[in-house]
């Protein structure tokens, strides 16, 4: 989406957003290590589970906190996104025990069927774990270290449910399901 | 660091000589207090030290660990190797790294010459690099009128964001990501010429010790910097807040 995304990034902070921030900040003081919580607050609050370049300009005038700090927590910790995300989250992983089942496969397979140019993103990509979100902003496939679930390798969390021993017709199935049951 | 009278004195053994140390120096300033030579790299004197390079490690009898030189307190009783075949190595692989990380081409880096990297190579031996280089694409932001940022001769030691937070207090710079993605980032990643936090002072230029952070209007060769600037500015303003 080359249209929409400059659009959002340009746009002002809107007043309930400000109160938003205003209360996480107030919530959590000043204090060394409120960052974060701030961080989170601000972030599970938007609709599209972001944290906006104009919100963190925000954040840095209203805590005091250098940007570049700021800048840093938010790209160092993968639980922060800086790109608007999709509705429905289908996060792969691959660590080696689900590398060894297949995971790259899947991975490949999904982003094929949602049309996301994974090659892309990783020649360009400035994190070491993968975001891409579809044009329409439905999924935002992402990729993960570990689960912690190897037995159940390969693990595929689809909206924060873990499914086990996914192949891909399983994967198809649930992706046309969400598909299908926001209809 | 630098305060003496209330300091208790205690020996060590630094490379078999038995010298007398502050206690609550580090094993580099002991170290350098004697005479003894520390290869360092992230290290600047009158900055915080935060023991990144890998270049001051030392050999500490007792122990199969190495330990950076620049964040290891003196202790009653140390004995401290500052040169070893171990050492050398060590060290040696820690700038090879470094080399094979980003894209160092001497022959084309207005530091050439005046580069402590480069400096450090020569003075460890390092001939050539056994590991593959990474290549990374990366840009050089010339947008400040009169600094350019070049991500391909950064080495990540932090001695910008160092000198900007503790001596020019605008806390422009910051590392971002992790891991192979770092980069060095002014304020949120903006153009360093947009970013409003920036006095343009030029420490964070004087501190680098490469030819990442230099001044514009300079040709291969040409970037003289004094990083020393940065120390003796450290040691008096330590001195008068005293």
């Amino acid at each position: 989406m080359p249209t929409a995304a400059p659009e959002v990034a340009q746009r002002e902070l809107e007043a309930h957003e400000r109160l938003l921030i205003d209360q996480a900040i107030s919530r959590y003081g000043k204090r060394p290590g409120a960052l974060l919580g701030i961080l989170e607050t601000v972030q599970s609050a938007n609709t599209h589970k972001y944290l906006s370049m104009e919100a963190l300009r925000y954040i840095a005038g209203e805590t005091g906190i250098p940007p570049s700090r700021i800048y840093s927590a938010v790209t160092f910790y993968a639980l922060f996104n800086l790109e608007p995300q999709g509705e429905h989250v289908v996060c792969v992983c691959r660590g080696t025990a689900c590398h060894t089942r297949g995971s790259r496969d899947l991975l490949e397979k999904l982003c094929l069927d949602l049309g996301l140019n994974e090659r892309e993103s990783c020649e360009n990509c400035e994190a070491d774990k993968m975001a891409l979100t579809t044009g329409d902003r439905r999924f935002t496939v992402r990729t993960v270290a570990c689960f912690g679930q190897c037995a159940l390798a390969p693990v595929v969390e689809v909206d924060h449910h873990i499914l086990s021993h996914v192949n891909e017709r399983t994967l198809q199935r649930e992706v046309k399901m969400l598909l299908q049951g926001r209809k | 660091m630098e305060e003496k009278g209330s300091a208790k004195i205690i020996s060590v053994r630094i490379d078999g000589e038995l010298v007398s140390a502050h206690e609550g120096d580090t094993v580099l300033a002991a170290a350098r207090a004697n005479g003894k030579y520390i290869p360092t790299l992230c290290y600047l004197k009158g900055l915080s030290a935060v023991g990144a390079c890998r270049l001051c490690v030392v050999e500490l009898a007792g122990t199969d660990r190495l330990l950076p030189a620049c964040t290891t307190p003196v202790q009653e009783g140390m004995s401290i190797k500052t040169a070893s075949t171990r050492l050398l190595l060590y060290r040696r692989m820690a700038v090879e790294l470094l080399l094979a990380e980003r894209n160092h081409i001497c022959s084309s880096c207005v530091s050439n010459g005046q580069c402590e990297l480069q400096s450090m190579a020569q003075l460890l031996g390092v001939t050539h690099v056994r590991y593959d280089y990474n290549n990374p694409r990366l840009a050089v932001d010339m947008s400040h009128p009169r600094f350019v940022l070049d991500h391909n001769r950064c080495i990540l030691c932090t001695r910008c964001v160092r000198v900007c937070a503790e001596l020019e207090g605008a806390n422009v710079w910051e590392v971002s990501s992790r891991g192979i993605y770092s980069r060095i980032v002014s304020d949120l990643k903006d153009e360093w010429g947009q970013a409003e936090s920036c006095s343009a002072c030029g420490k964070c230029v004087l501190a680098c010790p490469t030819g990442a952070l230099v001044e514009k209007g300079f040709a291969v060769h040409e970037m003289v910097k004094d990083s020393g600037r940065i120390s003796r500015l450290a040691v008096r303003r330590a001195g008068r807040s005293r």
